[in-house]
């Protein structure tokens, strides 16, 4: 096979983070970073990814052995302060391997936190700059689409990232057990710092319709209900409006319980035994821990939250075989389409293909017309085969001349406008 | 033939217990296999009813083995209605293993051929046995919603997470289910026992004799009437729950101990 795909590069598992600051590209050298890589001698298309977690150049080339030699030693020389054992953190991957490994990358099943939804949106954002520089072909082109799609499906059909991780999302999804849904709900916040506005954020985000804000300085309160379109309430009587809120949210730096076990069972009365959920989020404790014994209320303190996304993080690791098997499957499906981008089979489908339908069309003509002498028939035939090896030259000259910057190009517009697609590669 | 049927779905019952059981375990798609084999067994279940009330010629519901069977049909029935519309998985995890224990109890009870007492043989008898089974059947499926509340509630309180239970429905989903479940129940069981103090009356001349079958499911209204009534007061989520079981268990001592402990005009034999 003439092209090879192939990755070059170091991530939080083969790097620690002084190794990966180091190597790390500015944004602002990023575009003619992707065009020096482009460059390289043998380099056919090139893109960069570098997230805080990993630093990957991601590349199309002949003679793959050289190129991965070339792009080791731009990768050095790109270091204003170079690190000295740089090849012992570096990964190659090369071929299917390496396909593989962009789409798990997508899939974020190599990201530090699996599932999380990030990387994505990054990979997409550095195939778009690569791209827009020129560096980028027909093969980047098709496989980083093909990762996103991939992601996409893996997203959708596994559980991988549907838990919450973060404390904030840990605190959505409970609410989610007790309520059974946040739309018309109503949450007050404790402290207007910014942990609470935060979890506030993120209860808004899935469909809290109230915010009532308070905060020892007032001010604060009222800037932050501007923000959310909330009502700021003095602090010496947020006990008043306590029953009102179907979700608290404690975020004080007090040193004292702000929220004591009787003041929450007497706002339960008040609340006809409708359910509170306490969230504290302070350390210490802003909220009286007797809450939780109370009937319909539910107290989680950051320990309890934590507790939750370390649960949802081994349940990710479950989910996350599943979406091996999506990506095994996707990796083997892209690899036969690469293989198939050749040269001479691609010359050889389109002959058959247009000699298929010369024969059908020439078969079903001479149904109808039953009556011709043999020299006719000959003519006719020889006719037809004219018609089609004159059609057919000026394509297959062009992809005889193999240059080797667009041959990739001209071969996958070749197989697409002429449908020589396997059935299984759409 | 009638046993037949139930027999084999007896073991649909039992492969639907497990089909939602791993269903809760995987945590994927919807429980289609286990609903499928859920009403494969409700048909079954049908087709046995319908045999029965052939042979006995009309009313069907003569002896404990006629009670069993109908509660069993009546709560699946029901469970996948209500399936229909809500998605409780969790639910039909333990529907079908009260169908199943209902069915095999019929199984086992079964006497042959029973003919009805000439006294019963009113039109009020069956608009006696109709609300109060059905009655039965929405408190029972009441019954699995408030135990699924419990669970839930002490997942949430104690802070534990128990993989299978990874599934269930909010809380406030669940009490609300469970109210509107104890108020149609209620009503059911209303007329049951309004149409039943009739047939009574028709029949041995009194709407009322202290049977034990009629002072528990009257403690039983009793506590159903004050669930209900309480609820605007704030007897909501846990103790509702708990009132809903406590019901349920007063239902259950009634229908099993007049047809096994203290025969009356009710049991099965009609002694």
């Amino acid at each position: 096979m003439q092209h090879e795909l192939l990755i070059v590069g170091l991530n939080h598992r083969t790097a620690s983070v002084a190794v990966r600051e180091r190597v790390a590209l500015a944004d602002a050298q990023l575009d003619d970073a992707n065009r020096r890589v482009h460059a390289l001698e043998g380099v056919e298309e090139a893109a960069i990814v570098c997230t805080c977690n990993r630093v990957e150049v991601v590349a199309c080339a002949q003679q793959a052995d050289h190129a991965v030699d070339r792009v080791t030693q731009f990768l050095r020389a790109e270091q204003s302060d170079p690190v000295p054992e740089l090849a012992e953190h570096l990964y190659v991957y090369r071929g299917r391997e390496a396909i593989r490994h962009l789409f798990r990358v997508a899939s974020s099943l190599d990201s530090m936190v699996i599932g999380e939804p990030q990387i994505l949106g990054q990979l997409k954002e550095f195939y778009a700059r690569a791209a827009s520089v020129g560096a980028t072909g027909t093969i980047l082109h098709r496989c980083f689409h093909k990762a996103f799609s991939v992601a996409k499906r893996v997203r959708t059909e596994t559980g991988i990232a549907g838990r919450a991780v973060s404390v904030s999302s840990a605190a959505v999804e409970l609410a989610l057990k007790i309520f059974d849904r946040l739309e018309g709900k109503t949450a007050m916040l404790i402290g207007a710092g910014k942990m609470g506005a935060l979890a506030a954020r993120h209860l808004l985000a899935h469909g809290v319709t109230e915010m009532i804000i308070t905060n020892r300085t007032f001010d604060h309160a009222v800037e932050l209900a501007r923000e959310f379109r909330g009502t700021p309430v003095p602090f010496d009587h947020f006990v008043k409006y306590l029953h009102l809120a179907d979700i608290v949210i404690g975020a004080t730096a007090a040193t004292s319980f702000v929220l004591t076990r009787q003041v929450v069972h007497d706002v339960l009365r008040e609340r006809k035994g409708r359910p509170v959920f306490c969230i504290d989020l302070s350390v210490p404790r802003n909220f009286d821990p007797g809450i939780n014994e109370l009937g319909n209320a539910y107290l989680y303190d950051i320990d309890d939250l934590a507790g939750v996304t370390e649960g949802n993080l081994g349940e990710r690791a479950q989910e996350a075989e599943k979406a091996e098997a999506i990506v095994a499957h996707e990796v083997e499906a892209f690899w036969t389409w690469l293989g198939r981008l050749q040269v001479v089979p691609t010359i050889v489908a389109l002959r058959e293909k247009a000699e298929a339908i010369r024969r059908g069309e020439l078969e079903k003509t001479l149904r109808i017309i039953k009556d011709l002498s043999p020299q006719e028939r000959e003519a006719l035939d020889a006719l037809t085969g004219a018609i089609v090896n004159k059609l057919l030259h000026a394509p297959i000259t062009r992809l005889k001349q193999r240059d080797l910057r667009s041959e990739t190009f001209y071969l996958d517009a070749i197989r697409r406008m002429f449908d020589l697609e396997g059935p299984d590669e759409s | 033939m009638e046993l037949t049927f139930l027999a084999c779905s007896l073991i649909l019952y039992l492969l639907a217990t497990a089909g939602f059981v791993a269903h809760l375990i995987a945590r994927d798609g919807a429980p289609r296999l286990p609903l499928l084999l859920l009403a494969l067994a409700f048909a079954l279940d049908t087709t046995a009813l319908t045999i029965r009330a052939a042979t006995l010629g009309g009313f069907g519901i003569v002896s404990f083995h006629d009670q069993l069977s109908l509660l069993a049909w009546l709560i699946v029935g029901l469970y996948l209605i209500v399936q229909f519309r809500y998605q409780l998985a969790v639910v039909g995890a333990l529907v079908s293993p009260l169908a199943f224990l209902l069915t095999l109890s019929a199984y086992i009870v079964y006497a042959g051929v029973q003919t009805l007492p000439r006294n019963l043989q009113t039109a009020w008898l069956p608009a006696h046995v109709a609300p109060a089974f059905l009655g039965y059947a929405v408190f029972a499926v009441a019954f699995c919603i408030s135990l699924i509340y419990l669970l839930q509630e002490s997942q949430l309180k104690g802070k534990r997470r128990w993989a299978m239970l990874r599934r269930l429905p909010s809380l406030e989903t669940l009490d609300e289910l469970n109210y509107r479940f104890v108020a149609w129940g209620f009503a059911l069981f209303t007329i049951g026992i309004i149409t039943g103090s009739l047939l009574a009356k028709a029949t041995w001349g009194a709407f009322w004799s202290w049977e034990p079958v009629q002072v528990l499911s009257m403690l039983a209204w009793l506590l159903y009437a004050v669930l209900l009534q309480t609820r605007s007061a704030g007897w909501r989520g846990r103790k509702a729950a708990a009132l809903t079981i406590a019901g349920f268990a007063l239902l259950v001592i009634s229908f099993f101990g007049v047809n096994l402990v203290f025969p009356g005009r009710h049991s099965g034999a009609f002694g």
